[in-house]
């Protein structure tokens, strides 16, 4: 495994000298791009380096850096190398290009972060909502949402929620029965 | 003349066992021209819940990101959380997860043959297989207190240890679902209105299958040997024998044979999982969960579920909270992209049977 | 004859007692809970001794059961759903979501009070209830529909201004857009 994974980066090194790449143990192999890179990194990794199965594209919201990650998984089914490729994009102006001719069903991915994050992605043909439905508030996935302070909001709680008290001690005097003694630890 | 294209929208009241989701046919006659998933009816967010609740909270949400088997997910988060905390698990730990994971899988498929012969609107098999499918959700209720989410499989191994006579309960079990498999042949596979609303029909391309993300009983049905439990062998699954029923169709009756002879195989390794299965302990203590701080870092995880892979994607800064979870399900991709894909061509009578042979899964589309 | 208020009584009572005994139940699994509802109609828990049996269209039934949360795109559907529906028709909210919004109670997009939206008659606890509490709850609202009790429709429609205001204030541009109780 550990052959593979070196010669995967030397091959990946030798086209894009700008990669940069951290190894891991077992059959993980992490690689971080720069967001202008990301479509012909993907495009060189699928057809000449066997990654052919996209399995996931995770996103995530560094709020303090200002930035957000896109995280491309790719698996590659002859070598059995699981591939991360990272980028980040710039909260301010998040734009990034979009991948879908290079693997279709990143297309339903493009379309939910686009949703979540409010990233745009250029040339995705898509429709514009995929899962909220007349959203007008902040994307929710960003960290700067709060949802509880949306839910308070827009509904309603149920009165007894928010005290947060256990309902065993209204549920004794009620029907007028004690609390066993090891029961009252727990209790707040 | 040119015939008119009619909109038909199946769903989201349907009586499809998929869920709550929507496709938007456009038809001419019988036939479809053209389809769009609508989905998003089971939002509830849950990875974004997870940040506001800590580690081990996670588990009661995690669960509940597909319905139909939640174990995969419980083991996918579980796992995840061990490849970033270097957590260890013990032997009968191991055996345990597998056990449980073989089960969730038998249970999953009972339930495809309900759907999936539902669809075609043979429901004798719905009252036959969820019946029994009932005498494994007792197995579960048993060993985790809980009918469908089962909350059991956590970091450092599982929850509780194995009942007393809990292993002659399966083995029984299996040997009654063996000899009720046979029955199901003969109702489902012998029936030749089955074979004629099946073969040939909801054909996935095979060109390109993998680039397309198809996974699971999808891709084995098109005759690629492809399961993340020999790619990628988790747990004990290196140690166990078993194989990896394939067919040449593309179709739903391949399909079909692909997920009953997973049956058999699942039935297989429960056997040698009690046979082999060493004492022990069964879970490594965890410091205090309310406390309890993952370092930072990240790990992609990866199960075979009963409908495919099941990728999850867990970040950590190094706090009590996480800072991202991210599932992949099979469904996504076989819901969405696959479907809209295939359907053109087909009959508006076939597409129910469609959605339910890709194992279309709406909560874990949307989470 | 008829519009003696005592045979107008004992019509009624053969009615409920026949309305208790033959209940459709609509196809519709809005959240988790529509996994135990397949158990509770077939062979081992078999509803159907009971009289209740799917129907397929809104038309056609009389109790929706709201399985689980509700996210907000579904309550749309759902009202509109039960709008449709024929009077008498009865709403039974299923786990702990529908109640206080259970463990998704801080979720954006999850409604948190059923009862806001939709008049519920019966309210069945648990995350998720099994089947032997579906069926104590199905059979507690045959019970109230014996007793006469079980008036959600017209609560619903003495109070529309309420449930109106409230559905609109989670989907503002839906339900001006859309006709009231006229699909």
């Amino acid at each position: 495994m550990k052959e593979i994974k070196d010669k995967m980066i030397a091959q990946i090194k030798a086209v894009f000298p700008e990669a940069v790449n951290k190894d891991y143990d077992g059959n993980r192999l992490d690689l971080t791009v720069n967001k202008e890179a990301v479509p012909s990194v993907l495009l060189y990794l699928k057809d000449s380096m066997g990654f052919r199965h996209l399995s996931h594209i995770a996103y995530v919201d560094w709020i303090e850096q200002g930035e957000f990650e896109l995280v491309y998984i790719l698996w590659s089914p002859l070598d059995k190398v699981k591939l991360y490729v990272h980028t980040r994009i710039n909260r301010e102006n998040p734009v990034i290009e979009n991948i879908d001719m290079i693997w279709r069903q990143a297309n339903t991915y493009e379309r939910e972060i686009r949703e979540m994050l409010g990233i745009e992605f250029t040339g995705l043909v898509a429709p514009d909502e995929f899962i909220l439905e007349d959203w007008d508030d902040i994307p929710p996935f960003r960290k700067d949402f709060d949802t509880l302070e949306y839910v308070n909001r827009t509904f309603w709680h149920r009165p007894g929620r928010e005290d947060a008290q256990d309902v065993r001690s209204t549920i004794s005097e009620r029907s007028g029965e004690e609390i066993p003694d090891f029961a009252k630890k727990y209790s707040r | 003349m040119r015939e008119k294209a009619t909109t038909i929208y199946l769903g989201p009241q349907h009586p499809g066992i998929t869920g709550n989701m929507m496709v938007r046919l456009k038809v001419i006659g019988d036939t479809i021209v053209s389809a769009q998933t609508e989905v998003g009816y089971l939002h509830r967010a849950f990875e974004k819940l997870q940040e506001r609740r800590n580690w081990l909270q996670g588990f009661t949400l995690m669960c509940r990101f597909c319905v139909p088997e939640s174990d995969p997910m419980e083991n996918v988060y579980a796992r995840s959380v061990e490849a970033i905390d270097g957590r260890e698990v013990p032997e009968r730990g191991k055996y345990i997860r597998v056990m449980v994971l073989e089960l969730a899988r038998i249970a999953t498929q009972l339930m495809w043959y309900a759907g999936q012969n539902g669809s075609l609107g043979l429901y004798t098999m719905g009252q036959w297989s969820i019946g029994d499918r009932d005498y494994i959700l007792d197995l579960f209720e048993e060993l985790t207190g809980g009918r469908v989410y089962h909350m059991y499989q956590w970091p450092g191994g599982v929850r509780r240890d194995l009942p007393e006579g809990f292993t002659d309960k399966v083995l029984r079990t299996l040997d009654y679902l063996e000899k009720r498999l046979k029955d199901y042949d003969d109702l489902m596979f012998a029936n030749s209105i089955f074979q004629k609303r099946t073969q040939g029909v909801g054909i996935v391309p095979k060109e390109n299958i993998i680039e397309h993300g198809v996974v699971g009983p999808v891709l084995r049905g098109a005759g690629i040997r492809s399961d993340i439990r020999i790619d990628e062998p988790y747990e004990v699954y290196d140690k166990l024998d078993f194989e990896i029923p394939t067919q040449e169709g593309s179709d739903i009756w391949a399909r079909a044979l692909v997920r009953r002879a997973e049956v058999h195989q699942s039935i297989r390794i429960i056997r040698q999982v009690i046979d082999q299965m060493p004492s022990g302990e069964y879970f490594n203590k965890f410091p205090n969960p309310l406390k309890w701080i993952v370092p930072a870092g990240d790990a992609y995880v990866r199960v075979e579920s009963g409908r495919g892979e099941v990728g999850f994607y867990a970040v950590s800064d190094g706090t009590i909270h996480p800072r991202r979870m991210h599932l992949r399900g099979a469904a996504y991709v076989h819901a969405i992209t696959l479907l809209e894909s295939i359907l053109p061509g087909q009959n508006i009578a076939d597409v129910s049977a469609i959605m339910n042979s890709l194992g279309t899964c709406a909560p874990e589309i949307e989470r | 004859m008829y519009n003696d208020k005592n045979s107008k009584k004992i019509v009624e009572t053969i009615q409920n007692w026949a309305r208790s005994h033959s209940i459709w139940v609509l196809a519709y699994g809005t959240g988790c809970g529509a996994i135990e509802i397949s158990p509770t109609m077939t062979s081992r828990y078999d509803a159907e001794r009971l009289g209740f049996r799917g129907a397929a269209t809104p038309r056609q039934a009389d109790v929706m059961l709201i399985t689980g949360y509700l996210t907000v795109k579904t309550v749309k559907r759902v009202v509109r759903v039960y709008e449709q529906m024929q009077s008498p028709k009865y709403v039974v909210g299923f786990g702990s979501c529908t109640i206080n919004g259970g463990m998704y109670y801080d979720s954006y997009n999850t409604i948190n009070l059923l009862d806001r939206y939709l008049p519920v008659d019966v309210y069945i606890n648990g995350c998720m209830p099994r089947p032997e509490a579906v069926l104590a709850g199905l059979s507690k609202l045959q019970q109230i529909i014996r007793e006469g009790n079980a008036n959600g429709a017209e609560k619903y429609l003495e109070n529309l201004a309420w449930y109106k205001e409230n559905q609109r204030k989670i989907a503002p541009n839906w339900i001006a857009k859309a006709p009231d109780l006229n699909w």
